[in-house]
C-alpha cells in the first residue's frame, strides 16, 4: 500500500538529545502507511533566535530550513507543536516582502505537527500503548493555543489509563531560553507543575514537545522521582 | 497643554499607528435563550444578595416599604420626591421614622453631609431593572437625590414591572439618550461589597449593606 | 531600600514569599470565577469580537472622539483639561484644588493617579489625601503599593491588616474580616462626608454623550463623586468609546473578566456637575485627559495595547505573574499588560527586560476580553530590545554561533559529536547535574540529559542510507 509521501523534520532537540523520539516518529508514520523522507541537511527551525528577538539569526536558520524542506513537495511532519508553529505561522512574517516570500508560504502550508497529521489528516486507527501506565498528559502551550492541539492526543491515548492532571493546560515554565535567562522564575513555575504531576498519581508523563519534556524530566530527576517521561510518539511507534 | 496641541499630537500618532483590523461593529444584540424575566430577575438578584419583593399593587407599596424598614429597625429615612407609588414617606413617618432633608445647600455643604452619617433607609424609584444581572437603573435629577441609594444602611428601590428588561445592552439600545438627560445615571447590582481582605466577601463597605427591590404591578 | 533594577532581581526576592503565594492563590481564584462566569454566555466569542471592534474603532478615531467628548462634557457644564505628561497632570489637579480651596481630598481607585504619582505631590503641598478603595486605603496606611490591579492587598493577611489598623487607627486588635470592614467603613464615612474634593479614575468615557463611567463594588466611587463640592476625574486618553451602547458591551465584559461578576455593584455614569434643580452632586466636575506617553504607544507597533479595559484577567492567567507577584514588574502596571505598556510609556530604560519576563505561553491572549495579541507584541518588543543591543553578550554571541553552526550540516554534525563527548567529561551517567557558564541556570534546579552518542541524523545515515 502506497501511502502519502512525507518529509520528517525531527527538530534540533530530538536530533541531539532524544533521537529515540525521532525513531518512534518514523516508525509511527511508516506504520500508518507513509513513505518517509528525511532531508539530512536539516537542523533547527530558528525558534530559539526568533523568541529572543534576534531576527537576523532566526532568518538565517529559517532560510536554510526552507531550502532543505523545499526540495520535495511532501507534507512536513514535525514531532513538536512549537516548531510547527514557527514554520507554519512565523516563517511567513519573517520573509514577508522578501524574495523568499513565496517559498515561505509554500513550505509553511505543508507543515503539520505529528498528532494533527496522524489524527486529523490521516484519521489513523493507530493508538498509543502503555501497559500498566497511569498517564498524565501535558498539553504544550504553543501547540495547544496556536494549533488547537488537544483532541488529537486525547484520541491517540484513548486506550490508555489517564491520571487527572490539575493544570494540564498550564505552562511548564520552560519558555525556551527563558529557562536560563530567568532561571528562578522558570524553576518556580516548574515546581508547581511537578507538584501537580506528583499529586496526580501518574507514573508516566506524556507530551508532544521534547522541549517541555526535557525540562519536566530534568526536574523530576532532580527530585529523585521515578515518574517516567515520554513523548507521545514513543507510545505509538517503536523507538528501537 | 492646550486642547489643539494635545489633539494634534494624537492625530499625528494615528497616522503611523499599527492597529490591527477588526470585524465591523455588529448591530445585533446577542441571542439569548428565552426566559421569564421576573423569575430570572429574582434569581440573579439573589446571587448578588439583593432581595426582590412583590409584585405588589401601587396601593400596597407603602405597607411593603414600612414593613421592610421596620424589619431593619431604622429611625430615619431619605426618599425621592417622585416615587412610582404615593404615600411612602407618610407611611414611614407613621411608624416613627424621621425624614432627612436631602437638598444639599451650596454653603454649609459639609455640615449638611455630616447629617447623613446615620440614615437608616433610602427609598428611590428606578428607570429600569435588568433581569440578567439583578440590577436596577437609577436616573438622578430634580427631587431625586443620589445620596438616597448611597449613604443609608438600607436601600429600597421601587420598580414598575413593565420596566423590567433583559440585559444592560437591551436597555441601552432602547434608551440611548437617557445618559444626557441626567447628570448621574447609576446601575446598582446588589449591596456594596468588597473582597479586599483575604478575598473574603463582605457586604456594606461604604454603600448600603441591604438592597430591597419592590416590584410594582 | 532600593529595588533591584531588573525583573529577575525583583522576582528572585519575591518568589516563594508569603506575598507571592497569596498572589498566586488570589489570581487563580479570580481565574476560576471568570471561567464560571463566561461559561454561561451563549456567545462569548461574539462578545469579545464586539468589545475588540469597539475599542479598536475608538483608537483609530481617537482625536475625533476626544474632541466630541470634550464638547459634550463642556455643554453639560463640566470642564475638560489636557495633560501632556505626569507633571502637567499633577499641576492641573493641584491648581483646581488650590482655586477651590480644597484641603481634604478623597480618592477612589485610579491607576492613572498612581502612574502620575499624584498623592505624593498633593501631600507635599500640604493637602490631606485619603484613598477610599478598601484595599488602596489599607495599602496607603501601610505605606505600601498595590500588588494586583483588582485586588490591591492580595499580598496581606488578615493578621497583617489587624495589626495595621490597631497601630494606625488606634482601634483594639482584631483579625476578623467582618470587624475590620466595619472599622474601615466607620472611619471612612467621616472622611467622605467631610471631604472638599474627590479624585477618581475613569473606566470609560462616552464620546456621544460627554459622559464618564466609573465602576466600583464598594460604593466609594459614588461617594467621592457625590459628597464633595469638587470632582476631578483622571482619564487615560485611550479610555473612551463612541456610544452609550458600546459602553454597555465593555461594561459587561469587564466585570466578568475581572471577578466573574455579571456587573460590578455600582456603575456610575456622570455627565457634568449638579444641575440647578439637582438636590445633590458636585458643583464642579473636571476631567483631566492624560497622555503621558500614550500617543507614543499609539504611534507605534504596540498601539493595540491601548485597547485594554483593565480587567486584570491577563495577570491572573500568567504563570510568571502568579509566581513572582505584581511588585516584580517594578512599576504601576504589572503582568502581561504591564510588560508592554511600561516600556511603551516610559521607554526601554530600564524596562527593556519586562517583555522577556514571559514564556510566551499565550494564556493571556486566551482570556483577554478584547483579544489583544499580547504574545505578538512581546515578541516585537524583544526584537526592539535585541536591535538596540540590550541582550546580554553571552546570549547574543551564543545564538549567533548556533545559527552559523546549524546552517552548515557538517558543522552541525561535528558540534553534536563534540557536545556528546564533552558531556562525558562532566557526567558519568545519562544525566548532567552541573553545567558551567550561563547554562548553570538550567542545572541549578534540573538535570539535563547528555547529548546522544548517536544523533538521529547519524542513525538515519547508518540505517537508512543518505
Amino acid at each position: 500500500m502506497q501511502g502519502p509521501e512525507v518529509q520528517l523534520f525531527v527538530t534540533c532537540l530530538v536530533d541531539a538529545l532524544a533521537p529515540e523520539v525521532g525513531r518512534a516518529t518514523l516508525d509511527a508514520l511508516e506504520k500508518a502507511g507513509c513513505e518517509v523522507a528525511f532531508p539530512v541537511d536539516q537542523a533547527c527551525c530558528g525558534q530559539p533566535a526568533f523568541n529572543v528577538g534576534l531576527v537576523e539569526d532566526a532568518r538565517k536558520m529559517a532560510a536554510h530550513t526552507l531550502d532543505v524542506l523545499d526540495d520535495t513537495e511532501g507534507t512536513v511532519v514535525i514531532p513538536s507543536g512549537s516548531c510547527t508553529v514557527m514554520i507554519a505561522h512565523h516563517y511567513r512574517e519573517l520573509f514577508a516582502d522578501t524574495d523568499r516570500e513565496e517559498q515561505a508560504k509554500r513550505v509553511s502550508t505543508r507543515a503539520r505537527e505529528l498528532t494533527q497529521f496522524l489524527v486529523d489528516d490521516l484519521q489513523t486507527s493507530a493508538r498509543a500503548r502503555c501497559d500498566d501506565c497511569a498517564i498524565a498528559y501535558h498539553y504544550s502551550c504553543h501547540g495547544l493555543r496556536e494549533l488547537g492541539l488537544d483532541h488529537q492526543a486525547d484520541t491517540l491515548l484513548q486506550d490508555t489509563t489517564r491520571a487527572r492532571l490539575d493544570g494540564d493546560r498550564e505552562c511548564c515554565g520552560f519558555g525556551g531560553l527563558f529557562a536560563i535567562e530567568m532561571p528562578a522564575v522558570s524553576t518556580a513555575i516548574m515546581d508547581d507543575k511537578l507538584d501537580r504531576i506528583e499529586a496526580s498519581g501518574a507514573d508516566t508523563v506524556v507530551g508532544g514537545d521534547v522541549s517541555c519534556l526535557v525540562h519536566i524530566a530534568g526536574g523530576l530527576r532532580r527530585r529523585g522521582s521515578e515518574i517516567e517521561v515520554k513523548h507521545i510518539a514513543e507510545l505509538i511507534g517503536d523507538a528501537t | 497643554m492646550d486642547r489643539d496641541s494635545f489633539l494634534t499630537r494624537v492625530g499625528r500618532a494615528s497616522l503611523t499607528s499599527q492597529l490591527p483590523d477588526s470585524v465591523s461593529l455588529s448591530v445585533d444584540l446577542p441571542e439569548l435563550p428565552p426566559a421569564d424575566l421576573l423569575v430570572l430577575f429574582r434569581s440573579r438578584s439573589q446571587t448578588v444578595s439583593a432581595v426582590v419583593h412583590g409584585p405588589v399593587t401601587r396601593h400596597g407599596v407603602p405597607r411593603a416599604v414600612s414593613g421592610i424598614a421596620t424589619g431593619h429597625d431604622a429611625s430615619s429615612f431619605m426618599a425621592w420626591d417622585d416615587l412610582p407609588a404615593p404615600g411612602v414617606p407618610s407611611a414611614l413617618q407613621a411608624v416613627g421614622m424621621d425624614r432627612v432633608d436631602h437638598v444639599v445647600p451650596s454653603e454649609r455643604r459639609i455640615e449638611h453631609n455630616l447629617g447623613y452619617r446615620d440614615v437608616g433607609v433610602g427609598v428611590t424609584g428606578a428607570e429600569a431593572a435588568l433581569a440578567e444581572s439583578g440590577s436596577v437603573v437609577l436616573a438622578h435629577g430634580e427631587g431625586r437625590p443620589r445620596m438616597a441609594s448611597l449613604v443609608p444602611d438600607v436601600h429600597i428601590a421601587l420598580v414598575e414591572l413593565d420596566r423590567l428588561e433583559r440585559t444592560l445592552a437591551h436597555w441601552a439600545r432602547k434608551n440611548p439618550t437617557l445618559v444626557t438627560e441626567t447628570t448621574n445615571l447609576v446601575l446598582i447590582t446588589g449591596p456594596s461589597r468588597t473582597g479586599d481582605i483575604e478575598q473574603q466577601l463582605n457586604l456594606g463597605v461604604h454603600g448600603p449593606r441591604h438592597v430591597h427591590i419592590v416590584m410594582i404591578k | 531600600m532600593t529595588q533591584p533594577v531588573t525583573f529577575l532581581g525583583r522576582a528572585e526576592a519575591l518568589i516563594g514569599t508569603h506575598e507571592a503565594d497569596a498572589v498566586d492563590s488570589g489570581a487563580r481564584n479570580f481565574l476560576d470565577l471568570r471561567a464560571k462566569s463566561v461559561e454561561e454566555l451563549p456567545a462569548l466569542e461574539d462578545l469579545r469580537d464586539r468589545a475588540r471592534a469597539i475599542r479598536l474603532h475608538a483608537l483609530r478615531h481617537l482625536d475625533r472622539l476626544l474632541a466630541h467628548f470634550a464638547d459634550q462634557m463642556q455643554a453639560a457644564g463640566g470642564h475638560v483639561h489636557w495633560a501632556e505628561d505626569a507633571a502637567d497632570a499633577r499641576q492641573i489637579a493641584a491648581d483646581i484644588l488650590d482655586r477651590t480651596q480644597s484641603r481634604r481630598v478623597v480618592k477612589s481607585k485610579s491607576m492613572v493617579s498612581e502612574e502620575i504619582e499624584l498623592n505624593a505631590h498633593l501631600e507635599a503641598l500640604g493637602l490631606d489625601v485619603t484613598e477610599t478603595d478598601l484595599g488602596e486605603f489599607i495599602a496607603q496606611l501601610a505605606g505600601d503599593t498595590p500588588s494586583h490591579i483588582i485586588a490591591p492587598v492580595l499580598h496581606m493577611t488578615r493578621e497583617d491588616i489587624g495589626r495595621l489598623f490597631a497601630d494606625k487607627l488606634g482601634v483594639p486588635y482584631t483579625d476578623d474580616p467582618f470587624e475590620l470592614n466595619r472599622i474601615a467603613r466607620a472611619h471612612l464615612r467621616e472622611v467622605f462626608l467631610r471631604a472638599d474634593a474627590g479624585i477618581s479614575g475613569v473606566n470609560t468615557a462616552v464620546a456621544d454623550s460627554g459622559s464618564i463611567v466609573l465602576v466600583t463594588n464598594e460604593g466609594n466611587g459614588r461617594l467621592i463623586t457625590t459628597a464633595p463640592r469638587v470632582h476631578i476625574a483622571l482619564m487615560g486618553m485611550e479610555r473612551i468609546v463612541s456610544r452609550w451602547e458600546d459602553a454597555a458591551v465593555v461594561l459587561e465584559t469587564l466585570a466578568r473578566s475581572a471577578t466573574g461578576q455579571r456587573l460590578s455593584v455600582y456603575t456610575n455614569v456622570i455627565t457634568g456637575p449638579r444641575r440647578e434643580q439637582d438636590p445633590d452632586g458636585p458643583e464642579e466636575v473636571h476631567v483631566i485627559v492624560v497622555d503621558n506617553g500614550r500617543s507614543r504607544i499609539l504611534a507605534g507597533e504596540t498601539a493595540e495595547i491601548l485597547a485594554c479595559i483593565r480587567c486584570g484577567a491577563c495577570l491572573n492567567a500568567c504563570p510568571v505573574f502568579r509566581t513572582a507577584g505584581g511588585h516584580a514588574y517594578g512599576s504601576v502596571y504589572s503582568g502581561p499588560f504591564g510588560s508592554i505598556v511600561t516600556p511603551g510609556l516610559h521607554g526601554m530604560d530600564p524596562w527593556w527586560d519586562l517583555p522577556f519576563a514571559s514564556t510566551l505561553c499565550g494564556a493571556c491572549e486566551e482570556v483577554c476580553p478584547v483579544r489583544i495579541q499580547i504574545p505578538k507584541m512581546l515578541l516585537q518588543l524583544r526584537q526592539q530590545a535585541a536591535s538596540e543591543g540590550r541582550l546580554p553578550g553571552w546570549l547574543q554571541a551564543g545564538i549567533a554561533r548556533y545559527a552559523r553552526i546549524t546552517v552548515d550540516p557538517s558543522r552541525w554534525a561535528r558540534a553534536k559529536k563534540w557536545a556528546s563527548r564533552l558531556s562525558g567529561l562532566i557526567s558519568t551517567g545519562r544525566w548532567i547535574r552541573r553545567m558551567p557558564g550561563p547554562a548553570r541556570g538550567w542545572t541549578s534546579s534540573r538535570d539535563l540529559p547528555r547529548p546522544a552518542k548517536e544523533s538521529f541524523n547519524d542513525w538515519w545515515r547508518a540505517n537508512r542510507g543518505s
